[in-house]
């Protein structure tokens, strides 16, 4: 797959026909008759130091697909590779130095920190964890990680509610850099903050991924938040990846009729936009009984008939990855 | 850490405000104190005894021989009529008896006839005495010691099982959970009092009393523990989905970790709330056995003994009843107290940061 950073250089990430199917328990017996389809073959790279934006509507699984990356799930079949080595089914002790490795930043930052810890407690913990450095050297690893996100050193002392929004994601972000991680899963962390705010969560973001080095997998719903800091976006509807390029290409000529209507969307008025408005009608389909052939067809202003019969599968159309029936994307 | 944390000093601060369970917990904590050195309030031996010079501490020591003192038995000692020797004779030797100069195993009869007798200062049986001459106070007071003590252990047991339990269920879910709980239903649907018949039934005679109140608290915690995990188990599966243990488990941190770092301080606060409640239930539970002649074995002093004495004798001996059920309202009313208290301060709808 091409990559518009560093063609040649090798993955960080390698996904490959990624699914994760969680069990549905129905009837009086709880029996797991169905099962929601949050991830259903997806594949993609990330490169070192790259962003890859993933966008999509809420509820289309990007947090799962997130989560399997960082194995807080066990995928159900297909397989994640890191600096190719499969991690898909490590487990436990095995899995411990590539959790150094991948880290994540959550959505809602006061949902994850423990109220009950302080900010000292829950940016030491990463190191007691890993078994890294003596006391004193972990008090003095805190205290750079505090400088670094810019909170004030005081902090240590300090409890999660004690802070605004944008200071406990700070706090997050703090502690998924603790152990020099190579990605960084960032599922919407900016969606939870006020707009004032986001814009400086997102700097330092882009801040620390210059310094370190980091390769992100930046979830978000609203392509306008990933639009200038990706790299390449990738497009997610119901489970599947339906368009991947690079930001600017994404933004500017978008050949999938969902990327289209996502586009359309923006409300502010872009000049070098050559995309007339495509608003789609309907809600977003259950994951759990998606719809037949193309899962975008009954909100597809431009269906066909074979849409609904055959699923269209990922081909190269310039520079973009589409997955679309359509001739003249 | 837990103890600093600021939520639970903040709890802490206000259940001190709440002045009628704050008062309640002080009175419950003084009178553990006091039941606990209860022999020096409470009994036949004397505190303190001066004999051609020397002095005794009878209280906590071995039993001592009559002769020890002069007299002409070899059996322990009766300090009361060792006290009243002592004064007849006039010399230097003297006796200490604590306030209530019985214990509550000794029928004191002195006319050979074993009936209740009414409260009066003169005898010292300042509550009077039950259906064998035995002293209610000393009854009362250690009655009141077992079953608090016995209420005490009986909610930690049945913490610490029902907790072990229902984390376990709740965090790793799937076959274990399964199993749990299809036993669970079957377990606390077997007949509690039956099982109280049968084993007492079953086991011999000649136990002595402490084992048979230990086996009475297993009996008691076997078929109470249930309860406790339906909790355990819903809230430590809320906490185990919540981001701040994914993220826990992002850094690497095992499930020993995730459970007694984070998961278990954050469930027991809520969990303490119920803590006073448990005993209360314990208190009237035990009574309730005593009163009907399947708890405590005899001759241990207890409040549901005297009840049951007290309602076959209610015309006859009123004192009996009287203050064996003003002893257990008092008592079950500090520790309701104490419970609405507990629950109004540290009730996590209060003070919850989430949502
Ligand atoms: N742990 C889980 N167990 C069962 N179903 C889940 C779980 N997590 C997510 N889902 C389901 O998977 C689908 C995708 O959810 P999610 O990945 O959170 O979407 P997004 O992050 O894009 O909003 C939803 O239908 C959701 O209900
Ligand atoms: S495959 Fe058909 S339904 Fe799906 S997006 Fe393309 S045109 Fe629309
Ligand atoms: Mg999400």
């Amino acid at each position: 797959m091409p990559s518009s950073v560093s063609p040649k250089s090798a993955p960080i990430l390698k996904v490959t026909d990624l699914k994760m199917h969680f069990p549905v328990k129905e009837g009086i017996l709880l029996r797991a008759n169905k099962s929601n389809k949050a991830v259903d073959g997806i594949s993609f790279e990330i490169q070192p130091g790259e962003t890859l934006g993933l966008v999509g509507e809420s509820g289309c699984g990007k947090s799962t697909l997130g989560r399997c990356i960082a194995r807080l799930y066990e995928p159900t079949s297909g397989s994640i590779e890191f600096e190719g080595n499969d991690i898909t089914k490590l487990k436990g002790r095995a899995l411990m130095p590539y959790r150094q490795n991948i880290q994540m930043i959550f959505q809602d930052p006061m949902e994850s920190l423990n109220s009950r810890h302080t900010i000292g407690d829950i940016l030491e913990e990463p190191y007691i964890v890993q078994k890294i450095g003596d006391k004193a050297s972990r008090a003095k690893r805190v205290r750079e990680l505090l400088n670094i996100v810019g909170l004030p050193t005081r902090s240590i002392t300090r409890y999660p509610f004690e802070f605004s929004g944008g200071q406990r994601q700070r706090i997050g972000i703090a502690r998924s850099i603790a152990l020099n991680p190579k990605l960084v899963v960032c599922d919407e962390p900016v969606s939870a903050l006020d707009v004032s705010i986001q814009s400086q969560i997102l700097n330092l973001l882009v801040d620390l991924q210059k310094e370190f080095n980091l390769a992100y997998l930046f979830i978000a719903h609203d392509l306008a938040v990933v639009k200038h800091i990706s790299d390449r976006i990738a497009i997610m509807y119901l489970g599947n990846i339906v368009e991947e390029s690079t930001g600017e290409s994404i933004y500017h000529e978008p050949r999938h009729p969902y990327t289209k209507s996502l586009i359309s969307a923006i409300p502010i008025p872009d000049p070098h936009r050559r995309v007339k408005r495509e608003i789609i009608s309907g809600d977003v389909p259950s994951p759990i009984n998606p719809p037949s052939g193309c899962r975008f067809h009954p909100r597809c202003p431009r269906v066909m008939e074979r849409c609904k019969l055959e699923a269209p599968l990922l081909r190269t159309v310039a520079d973009h990855q589409v997955c679309c029936h359509l001739d003249d994307l | 850490m837990l103890n600093l944390n600021p939520q639970t000093l903040k709890r802490l601060r206000r259940f001190r405000e709440i002045k009628r369970g704050y008062y309640s917990f002080l009175f419950l904590a003084g009178l553990l104190v006091v039941l606990s050195f209860g022999e020096l309030l409470v009994n036949s031996r004397a505190l303190l005894v001066h004999y051609e010079d020397t002095l005794y501490f009878p209280t906590y020591s071995d039993f001592r021989p009559g002769t020890d003192f002069g007299l002409d038995y070899d059996y322990e000692v009766n300090y009361r009529e060792l006290q009243a020797t002592f004064d007849e004779q006039g010399s230097d030797n003297w006796v200490l008896m604590p306030p209530v100069p019985y214990n509550p195993l000794e029928n004191h009869a002195p006319g050979g006839v074993f009936k209740p007798t009414s409260p009066s200062i003169d005898t010292r049986h300042l509550l009077g005495t039950d259906t064998t001459s035995r002293d209610i106070l000393a009854r009362l007071f250690y009655g009141t010691r077992i079953a608090l003590w016995f209420s005490i252990a009986f909610m930690l047991a049945v913490y610490a099982i029902g907790i072990t339990i229902g984390c376990a269920m709740g965090y790793f879910g799937g076959m274990f959970d399964l199993i749990f709980q299809r036993f669970i239903e079957i377990w606390s649907n077997i007949p509690f009092l039956y099982m109280i018949i049968i084993v007492f039934s079953v086991i011999p005679q000649t136990f002595t009393i402490p084992a048979k109140i230990v086996i009475l608290l297993t009996v008691m915690v076997l078929f109470s523990w249930t309860s406790m995990t339906y909790y355990m188990r819903t809230e430590t599966y809320k906490e185990k989905s919540r981001d701040y243990i994914a993220a826990a488990r992002v850094i690497g941190a095992s499930n020993t970790r995730i459970i007694f770092r984070h998961i278990l301080p954050n469930v027991l606060s809520t969990l303490v709330t119920f803590m006073p409640f448990t005993v209360v239930s314990a208190i009237t539970a035990i009574t309730a056995l005593d009163f009907l002649g399947f708890g405590l074995p005899a001759p241990t002093p207890s409040l549901g003994e005297l009840l049951k004495q007290g309602t076959a004798t209610l015309r006859t001996a009123p004192w009996i009843v009287m203050s064996a059920f003003g002893t257990l309202v008092i008592l079950l009313t500090i520790v309701t107290f104490i419970g609405e208290a507990v629950r109004e301060s540290f009730d996590p709808k209060k003070f919850t940061t989430y949502r």
